[in-house]
């Protein structure tokens, strides 16, 4: 119960702090924004100084930071977060058709993620410094250190250019989700491996998983019943942290791929200094941090009962 | 008929042997200590015997299980008959129970997957196993929410699930203060009771006297003596089980009181809390040059930090230290528990002393004066603290602490670590300093029978703060 109000009071912190911050970087940004929102809703073609007038006069653009700020922020506590300045549709619309396509492309990368790596971690951390665990140390090491657009460009080139399997664009059907699912997952398995593989070569070694065998149950059964259960401790703590990196792979995989989702919305927004766009997009990530963080609290409590006190 | 049969046991480690061959055979009804100090090769015969030996290490000999023989050179052959045949008895049974599932659940799946029972009938069982040792309602615990106490009951009732006859307790009262330890040994001794077999390796004395039978002494991995339990600690034939014998406290003699020289400090109505919950309180005291003040009482009481108090590492929540006029801060001085960490690692321990020496204007003669009384060899200054032995690194750390000339000494545990004959060791050189460089010792020990014979006044710290008394221990005995 402690832990829920905590992270409600989490909630509110991030909900300030993300709109003030997303506030004050788009205002600092160089340029006019007015030409900018004109260029969103016109196209860059169709701009002129009158167009850029008539959308600064339209939003009051020249106004002062603060009331504009607190104005946002009122908004808010009634639930409204106002509406797109490209647009003209309200935010949270538009964030609700981008953020659908966001979560189905995070969750299949997560779920993949989960197939990957923890299963080789746990093989691998219960014969430390074993060959699979060597292996796993390296491969495991290099996958991270790839960065994710990076990993997305090497994966097309192969995959689609080279041996044509598999589109390199595109949204809409079961095998389009491949190449940015697996550009997304490969990182997060690098680093769900590890720590698989940690926490089971340090629960190998208690006393209680050797006992566990000494009351005749079989390697099997101990790790059935007395490693998994251990393991998974850690890992869903670890797989709540994660959502940063995941966050970050879905704004640059998206972009990579022409995934319409919710990174592909950011980076337009902040393009055409869609301000309350950007705002909302921001707070929904924030939130959604927040309340992944709160589950898996709960969850690690119901596993843990040591966690609960 | 005898339940277990093993036959010139030996131990290796690549080549060199580290466990000359042992041999001995387990009676149903008749319990067999292996006693032994640290690296006597105690816990190595336990571990070939069980074929649980770590893979550097081979194990050569018979095993005569029941009907079964086995080689224990192939520790696999062993891993079929672990819960059936034999039950293991954890170390540390806090730490060899699953943390995640609950009590009840760890008897009953040995019940379920060893002995085979349905899922409802191995639940049953479990419960009545646990109220038979005393468990009632604790099954739906976790581990965490069990005291030590319940937590090696529990390990028992889930290590014989399995239906094995043969028992054997590898250090069964590692921590476990004199009435747990006695616990421990009747539960022991009482599912010996039942037809089965027990094999108790330890270092404790008491608990070998209490488990009696027949026992084998080891030491550096060869058979001292071996002959009915009884005998060999009321009349031992070796001079090592002697000197063994002798060295548990309970058999030291009383130490002759020094004259108190100068006082050294004043506590008055001292209090401390924890945790907010008051750990003691209205403690008073004064301590003289010579003299030993001892401090018992179980795990958690408070003792470290009375003496944190005293030396004004801690704030006390009420009460007041007075220390002696023209008497230093440095003048106050901590032996630790564990003497390893206590001293840099990748430094040798000759400038580690000479550093504390020069700061405190010492020279070199003084380190070398202290090194024969204190029965240490010159070359253990050119080691670094790893390669040097506990009790050495015990009494270096004690000469480190002379270098600085201190007039109080608060030794923490200071033996807890160390073996029977290593501990009287450090603790008569501790009494020695006492007296002859005339400083004040606070002595804390969860031994009460060390305490009793090592110190002029005893101050037993209970689980609650009313249960404090300041006794002086010839006083005590007086009455007894």
């Amino acid at each position: 119960m402690n832990t829920l109000i905590t992270r409600g009071i989490q909630a509110l912190m991030v909900a300030v702090l993300i709109g003030a911050a997303t506030f004050a970087m788009m205002r600092a940004l160089p340029g006019d924004a007015a030409y900018r929102i004109a260029a969103g809703r016109y196209g860059y073609d169709n701009v002129d100084t009158a167009a850029a007038d008539a959308v600064r006069d339209e939003l009051g653009l020249g106004g002062p930071a603060l009331p504009a700020f607190l104005s946002w922020l009122g908004d808010l506590l009634r639930l409204d977060f106002g509406t797109s300045l490209v647009t003209g549709n309200p935010v949270i619309e538009e964030i609700g058709h981008q953020l659908g396509a966001s979560m189905a492309l995070a969750g299949v990368a997560v779920l993949l993620s989960l197939v990957l790596g923890p299963p080789l971690g746990i093989l691998a951390g219960l014969r430390p410094g074993g060959v699979l665990d060597r292996l796993l140390l390296v491969v495991s090491t290099g996958l991270k250190a790839v960065p994710q657009f990076l990993m997305a460009l090497i994966l097309i080139l192969i995959l689609s250019v080279q041996f044509r399997l598999l589109p390199a664009a595109g949204h809409g059907e079961a095998r389009h989700f491949i190449l940015p699912a697996l550009a997304l997952a490969l990182g997060l398995a690098a680093v769900n491996a590890r720590i698989a593989r940690d926490a089971m070569a340090r629960i190998g070694a208690m006393p209680f998983y050797s006992f566990a065998q000494w009351k005749g149950l079989s390697p099997h059964q101990t790790l059935w019943r007395h490693g998994l259960r251990n393991v998974s401790v850690p890992l869903l703590t670890y797989l709540g942290l994660q959502f940063v990196t995941l966050v970050e792979g879905v704004v640059v995989v998206e972009a990579v791929f022409g995934w319409p989702g919710i990174g592909h919305a950011l980076v337009h927004a902040i393009f055409s200094r869609d301000v309350p766009m950007v705002q909302g997009t921001a707070l929904c990530l924030g939130l959604s941090f927040v309340l992944i963080n709160a589950v898996i609290d709960v969850l690690t409590q119901r596993i843990d009962p040591r966690r609960a006190t | 008929m005898t339940l277990l049969n093993a036959e010139d046991i030996t131990v290796s480690q690549g080549g060199t042997p580290i466990l000359h061959p042992v041999s001995l055979h387990l009676e149903p009804g008749e319990p067999l200590v292996i006693l032994g100090e640290t690296g006597s090769g105690k816990s190595l015969l336990a571990q070939a015997i069980m074929g649980t030996l770590p893979r550097d290490l081979t194990a050569r000999g018979r095993v005569a299980l029941g009907d079964h023989l086995l080689d224990a050179a192939r520790p696999n052959g062993f891993r079929p008959l672990w819960g059936r045949q034999i039950a293991v008895l954890p170390q540390e049974p806090w730490l060899s129970l699953d943390p995640l599932m609950r009590a009840s659940g760890q008897v009953a799946e040995a019940h379920r997957l060893v002995r085979g029972l349905g899922k409802g009938e191995a639940r049953a069982q479990a419960t009545s196993d646990l109220d038979r040792l005393g468990l009632s309602g604790a099954g739906a615990r976790y581990p965490h929410e069990l005291s030590g106490g319940m937590a090696q009951r529990v390990a028992i009732a889930a290590a014989r699930a399995g239906g094995a006859r043969v028992v054997i307790a590898d250090e069964p009262t590692k921590g476990l203060d004199a009435a747990r330890r006695d616990e421990v040994a009747d539960l022991l001794l009482a599912e010996l009771a039942r037809g089965g077999g027990l094999l108790v390796i330890t270092h404790d004395l008491a608990l070998a006297r209490r488990v009696g039978g027949r026992m084998i002494v080891l030491r550096e991995g060869r058979v001292v003596e071996t002959g009915a339990t009884a005998s060999v600690m009321g009349a031992p034939t070796q001079a090592y089980t002697r000197d063994l014998i002798a060295a548990d406290p309970e058999n030291w003699a009383l130490r002759t009181p020094a004259a108190p020289g100068a006082p050294v400090l004043t506590a008055t109505g001292l209090a401390a809390d924890r945790g907010g919950a008051r750990l003691f309180s209205g403690l008073s005291f004064d301590l003289a040059e010579g003299r030993i003040l001892g401090v018992t009482g179980p795990s958690g009481c408070g003792k470290s930090t009375l003496g944190d108090v005293v030396l004004g590492l801690l704030r006390a929540s009420e009460g007041r230290v007075d220390k002696a006029k023209g008497l230093t801060a440095t003048a106050f001085q901590k032996l630790y528990q564990d003497p390893v960490a206590a001293f840099p690692r990748h430094r040798t321990l000759e400038p580690t002393l000479l550093d504390v020496a020069r700061r405190h204007g010492q020279s070199q003669a003084r380190i070398d004066a202290l090194m024969p009384r204190l029965g240490l060899a010159p070359v253990l200054l050119t080691r670094r603290p790893d390669a040097v032995s506990g009790g050495e690194l015990q009494r270096l750390a004690l000469l480190r602490l002379l270098l600085v000339r201190p007039k109080f000494i608060f030794a923490d545990e200071p033996t807890s670590r160390l073996d029977p004959i290593t501990q009287k060791q450090v603790i008569d050189l501790l009494c020695d300093m006492a007296e002859t460089e005339g400083c004040a010792i606070m002595l804390v020990s969860h031994d009460p029978a060390l305490v009793a014979r090592t110190a002029d006044h005893v101050l037993s710290l209970g689980p609650d703060a009313a249960n404090v008394d300041v006794t002086p221990p010839r006083v005590a005995r007086a009455l007894q």
